[in-house]
Formats: C-alpha cells, sequence, structure tokens
C-alpha cells in the first residue's frame, strides 16, 4: 500500500459511537484540541451570522 | 472510534475518510457511500460543537436553563431512537444555530441558548417520544425547526421575550391553548388539510427518473437568514406552487440527465432558501459551511437554470463537508481571478468556485445532447465551452497562490485532469467565438478594474515610449480592488444575453437592427469588427479622460479580426497600456501604443 492509498486522517473526532450522556460527562476536555482547531478555522473563514442575530 | 478502558473514554479517534472516497470528490463525484461518510462527520462535527456550546451554557438565566434541559432531553431520545436523534445532529438548522451561537460566544456577546430546546422539541415531536420542557416564542410562534411553527396564544405572543412549556406525550403536543396530535405537526406539502395554529414548513416532493427526492422550502427559520441576499421571509400560496413546480421540473432535468449528481444530491440536500430577488433577471444562489445540506437560491428563471443551480450548489455543499474533514488551503490575504466573479477573490474562494464549475462543465456538457431547441442548444454549447478552459486556468491561478496544503495539491490535480477529460468535447465554431468573447471580455473588465500598476513604471514607460525607444520592459502589478471604474456593464450583458436568451437578444435587435448601445459597442455587437476598431480608436485619442471601457472594446474587437500581433498585448497587459496611455498627449494613437508592446 502507497501513502497515497492510506486512509487520511480527518480533523473531526469520530463522536458516533459515544452517546450524547457520555459525552456530557466526559466535558469538552477530551474534545478541547479539536474544538479549538474548528473555532480558529470558523474565525479564520470569517463566516458571519444570519442577518437576525446580526441585528441584535 | 473511541477506545474506552472498564467504561472510561481514554482516547477518541478522528474519522478515516478513505483516500478513493478523496479522489471521488476531487473529481467532481461522490456516490452515496461518500456521501455517507461526509454526512457521519457532519454528525459528529454537531456533536463535539454542541459539546463546546454545552460548557459554555452555565448559569441560571432561561436560554441556558432551557439549553441544559434540551441537551439532557436529547441524550434521553438518542438513547430511545438513536436515528431520531441522528435527524436532529443532520439538520441544517442545527448547523445554522450552532454556528451563530459560538460566534457569538467568540464575540463575548450573549448567545440564544434557548433556541436549542425548540431543536429538541421538534426532534421529540417527529419521533413521537415524550419531551416537557420551556421553549421560547418569537413573533408569536414556537419555532420548531424542520417541521414547521405553532401559533401560540396572544397574551403569550404579546410579550417581548416569552417562554412557554410544551409537552408532548408521545401522542398529542400541548402548547399554550393548543392540543394537537404530534403526527399532524408535520411539513406541509402541500396534500394535508390545514392544521389550525399550525403552519407546516413548504416541503416539495418530486419524483424524476424513478428517484425521488424531499426538500424544504425554508421561509421561517431565522438561523437560516445567512446569505448574500434576506430570506423571503413570507410566499404567497401562489409563489409557493410556481417554487414547487419550478424544483420538481428541475428536478426532472436532474434525474434524468445528470444521474451522477442526482442520488447524491438526493441524499444531502435538504433545504432549499429562497431568496428576496435582487433584480427580475439575475438568478442569485449561495451555500454557507454554517449548514451543510442547505443552499439559497432567489427565484430562478427556467427549470433548467434552476437544475444546474442544483449542481453547482451541491458542488459547494459537497466541499464544505470535506473542507471540515481536510484542511486544503491555507488561509492568506492573498487576491486573485476568478473567471465567474466581478470581485477578486481569496484562494478558499476559488477553490470554491472551480470545483461548483467542474461540476457545471459536466452539466453543460450532458445538456448538450439534450437540448432540442436551438436556442437551448446554443446555451449549452457556450456554456460548455466558457466554463471548461477556466477549471484548468483557475487551477493554475490556485498553484501560484501557494496556498494549497498537499493535500489540496491532490485535489487540485485530479480535479485539473477531470477538467481536461473534458477538453476532447467540441462544439460548434460559434459557440467557441461566442464563449471565447465573453470570457475575454469578463477578464479584461476585471483586469481594469483590479490590477493596480506602480506609479513610477507606468510614467516611465511612457516616457520610454514617449522617446522612442525599442520594446517595454516590465511594471510592477497587484491586485487592488476597484481601482478603476470600468462602465460596460450594458455592453457586457449583451454580450452574453445572445446565448444565454437569445430570443429576447433577437428582440432587442428588432425590425430595425438597433442596439441599445452607442456607436463603437453597437459596432461590435454587429460584428463591424474594422469599423468597431476605429471607432473605439478615435474614442480614446479623442478623449481627454481615460475610457477603460472603449479600451475593452478595442480589445474585443480587434479580436473579432484574423490573428494578428496586436491582440496578445491586448490580452495579456491591458491595465499597464491603459495606464501608460493616460500618460500620454490626449490624442496619442491607442493601437500605436499597442503596437510598441508587441
Amino acid at each position: 500500500m502507497t501513502s497515497q492509498e492510506k486512509d487520511i486522517e480527518t480533523l473531526i473526532p469520530d463522536l458516533r459511537d459515544l452517546p450524547v450522556g457520555r459525552l456530557a460527562e466526559l466535558g469538552s476536555s477530551a474534545l478541547a484540541q479539536s474544538i479549538a482547531l474548528y473555532r480558529e478555522r470558523l474565525r479564520e473563514n470569517g463566516i458571519p451570522l444570519s442577518s437576525f442575530q446580526a441585528r441584535i | 472510534m473511541t477506545l474506552t478502558e472498564r467504561g472510561r473514554v481514554t482516547a477518541i479517534a478522528n474519522h478515516q475518510l478513505p483516500e478513493a472516497a478523496f479522489s471521488e470528490l476531487a473529481e467532481g463525484d461522490g456516490g452515496p457511500a461518500t456521501m455517507r461518510r461526509l454526512g457521519e462527520a457532519q454528525l459528529s462535527k454537531h456533536l463535539m460543537l454542541l459539546q463546546a456550546i454545552a460548557e459554555a451554557a452555565t448559569g441560571p438565566g432561561p436560554g441556558p436553563v432551557a439549553f441544559q434541559v434540551g441537551y439532557e432531553r436529547l441524550a434521553r431520545i438518542q438513547a430511545a431512537v438513536p436515528a431520531a436523534a441522528d435527524w436532529l445532529l443532520g439538520l441544517p438548522h442545527l448547523g445554522g444555530w450552532i454556528h451563530d451561537t459560538l460566534i457569538r460566544l467568540d464575540q463575548g456577546s450573549a448567545a440564544d441558548f434557548g433556541h436549542f430546546a425548540s431543536l429538541v422539541a421538534a426532534t421529540a415531536i417527529r419521533a413521537g417520544l415524550p419531551v416537557d420542557l420551556d421553549v421560547p416564542v418569537r413573533g408569536g410562534r414556537v419555532r420548531l425547526p424542520g417541521l414547521g411553527s405553532l401559533l401560540v396564544t396572544r397574551s403569550v405572543a404579546d410579550a417581548e421575550s416569552a417562554w412557554i412549556r410544551l409537552r408532548c406525550d408521545g401522542q398529542v403536543v400541548t402548547v399554550g391553548g393548543l392540543a394537537i396530535a404530534a403526527g399532524r405537526l408535520v411539513p406541509d406539502d402541500g396534500t394535508q388539510d390545514p392544521v389550525p395554529g399550525w403552519r407546516g414548513t413548504p416541503a416539495v416532493r418530486s419524483v424524476g427518473g424513478g428517484l425521488a427526492w424531499t426538500v424544504l422550502l425554508e421561509t421561517g427559520d431565522p438561523y437560516l437568514d445567512r446569505y448574500t441576499l434576506p430570506m423571503r421571509t413570507t410566499m404567497p400560496s401562489e409563489e409557493l406552487a410556481d417554487w414547487r413546480q419550478r424544483i420538481r421540473a428541475a428536478w426532472q432535468v436532474v434525474a434524468d440527465r445528470h444521474r451522477w449528481a442526482a442520488e447524491p444530491l438526493a441524499e444531502v440536500i435538504s433545504v432549499i432558501v429562497p431568496l428576496t430577488p435582487q433584480s427580475d433577471t439575475d438568478l442569485v444562489s449561495a451555500t454557507t459551511p454554517a449548514a451543510y445540506g442547505a443552499f439559497a437560491a432567489s427565484w430562478p428563471p427556467d427549470p433548467v437554470t434552476l437544475a444546474e443551480t442544483l449542481v453547482h450548489e451541491f458542488q459547494h455543499v459537497k466541499l464544505c463537508g470535506l473542507l471540515d474533514l481536510v484542511p486544503l488551503i491555507r488561509s492568506g490575504d492573498q487576491r486573485v481571478y476568478a473567471p465567474w466573479r466581478q470581485d477578486p477573490r481569496p484562494a478558499r474562494g476559488l477553490l470554491q468556485g472551480v470545483y461548483a464549475h467542474l461540476g457545471i462543465v459536466r452539466f453543460w456538457q450532458a445538456q448538450q445532447y439534450a437540448e432540442t431547441d436551438p436556442d437551448g442548444l446554443l446555451r449549452a454549447q457556450v456554456l460548455f465551452a466558457r466554463w471548461r478552459p477556466a477549471i484548468e486556468q483557475a487551477v493554475a491561478t490556485l498553484r501560484q497562490t501557494g496556498s494549497l496544503t498537499p493535500a489540496g495539491a491532490r485535489f487540485a490535480e485530479r480535479l485539473q485532469a477531470q477538467g481536461q477529460r473534458l477538453a476532447s468535447v467540441s462544439v460548434p465554431p460559434e459557440a467557441a467565438r461566442i464563449a471565447a468573447e465573453v470570457a475575454l471580455d469578463h477578464r479584461l473588465t476585471w483586469e481594469l478594474r483590479h490590477v493596480a500598476v506602480e506609479e513610477a513604471d507606468a510614467a516611465g514607460l511612457a516616457a520610454a515610449y514617449r522617446r522612442g525607444d525599442a520594446g517595454p520592459g516590465q511594471a510592477r502589478t497587484w491586485v487592488s480592488q476597484d481601482v478603476r471604474k470600468v462602465d460596460a456593464s450594458l455592453r457586457s450583458r449583451l454580450l452574453n444575453l445572445r446565448y444565454l436568451d437569445p430570443a429576447r437578444y433577437r428582440e432587442l435587435r428588432g425590425g430595425s437592427g438597433i442596439l441599445p448601445l452607442g456607436g463603437p459597442d453597437r459596432l461590435l455587437l454587429e460584428r463591424r469588427s474594422e469599423d468597431a476598431v476605429r471607432a473605439y480608436r478615435t474614442v480614446i485619442a479623442g478623449s481627454a479622460d481615460p475610457q477603460p471601457d472603449a479600451w475593452i472594446g478595442l480589445a474585443l474587437a480587434l479580436h473579432q479580426l484574423p490573428p494578428s500581433p496586436l491582440q496578445h498585448p491586448l490580452a495579456t497587459r491591458l491595465a499597464l497600456m491603459f495606464e501608460v496611455h493616460a500618460r500620454l498627449a490626449s490624442s496619442s494613437d491607442p493601437l500605436d501604443l499597442v503596437s510598441w508592446f508587441t
């Protein structure tokens, strides 16, 4: 298998097997790095607020 | 995958994307399995971001409390019916609200935590599960995102920022003075009897080529009012009927003739946000990374145009899903030319555009074989010929920005190869000629608007020209938004009208053959090319003021003539020649200057 045939490690934690209740127990600490990275990209990309929120 | 040790979470692995799925997406495709992967990643993303919000939604206020209750109820819903929770986690409405909330938190301003209770209430009601929680009342209504809204009693509705208890026992929903069967609180697909107190979100079910697609027409969710034009928040029944008819007709086109896009599109796109149009003629459409599965569009002029828009926006949605997973572009301030935009674009925007246009090229390639009416055929041929070369041009520009990550470089390579594969499809010479002309007009108009020239270099070249020095040297140029005003929009619109709406173009030419244009532009449109060159030359040489639109016209007219050495400098260094000429005596012959640049 060449390097290009390997699966790509993505930026999003796979939470499919983790129930919402467990996630709440866990808190955001286990996800902190992924959340911080996402929020940084959100700021970089400059996604605007909805018109509704922007008016408030 | 989550790794656990004696019930304790020790590590959370990230989603994996097979290289084959990445390649499929890079080539503009993506079958159902790949779409499922993108969708599953969105569920994880929303869960992750909900947890970030949960950390912030603390304290005793009604909003944080409503969020906390909603989060706890969602856990129960998920335990009872996992698919019901998945519906919410995949809902574009949730994405819109999550992103607004995160932005608000980043700004340090008040977030609308309480709206989450409405999202959870909708989830429970849809699944027929018990729920009991306070939900916000806005504009006299309780919103149930993805389903519709309940009109609550006047006394509650009058309150500035009211809350109301919503209960569902799995069968009946009670809120304020209303008690309605949960099964009747569904989107309005036009087949149900009205339910007093309930306004279902308009839904459109379409079937084409044996493939069904159901999509919501969202006019009520404020968190999806986040596009370049305002959401159409009221839609009279006649207008709704028109939208339904147009969407069904467009779906017929996509399902019958563009199967590669139809099946995954039906799986991913669940919401269209109708936009308030800017003008009667121009369709505006948009996608946001905040709401995977949704796109927005103003009223489409015909079914084929809407079909193209479905393919176009679906490409954006897919790429937004991929960009959440794999960074393809590094952030940067550089702005560059995009063949489909009037303004300079960042590399990220150019990547989005070129990916959308790969879908558009494939659409018009297939549409050429489907159109039977000559006008429709001309449109398909010109649009194919207009956008296919733009793929390679834009990928080359992307590479030049140096913004592509290693994964982005592989993505661009496959995207470009897919564009090149379509190069073997030929179109008739007339269609190719029109496509090349409108592409040149667009690029030159953009260049004169947004390419700045170093003042000292332009002055130096003007002095060299006056002295009669041999050939010009180099000059420093850079992209800067709106450095010059160019007023050639009517000419450009008419150049495009020739294939976008040939009947209207013929009508404008009318019996007298007179177009609503002045001298040189009319000669250009009538392809009296030599006369047009002379006329533009006279305008430029005879005016004390710079004439950017005439310079573009001169370039276009010269390109209508047989190949000559004058064409290349006009096509590649127009902004520079314009600035040099502006520094010469007003009667200077522009063609003499162009000759100097050859």
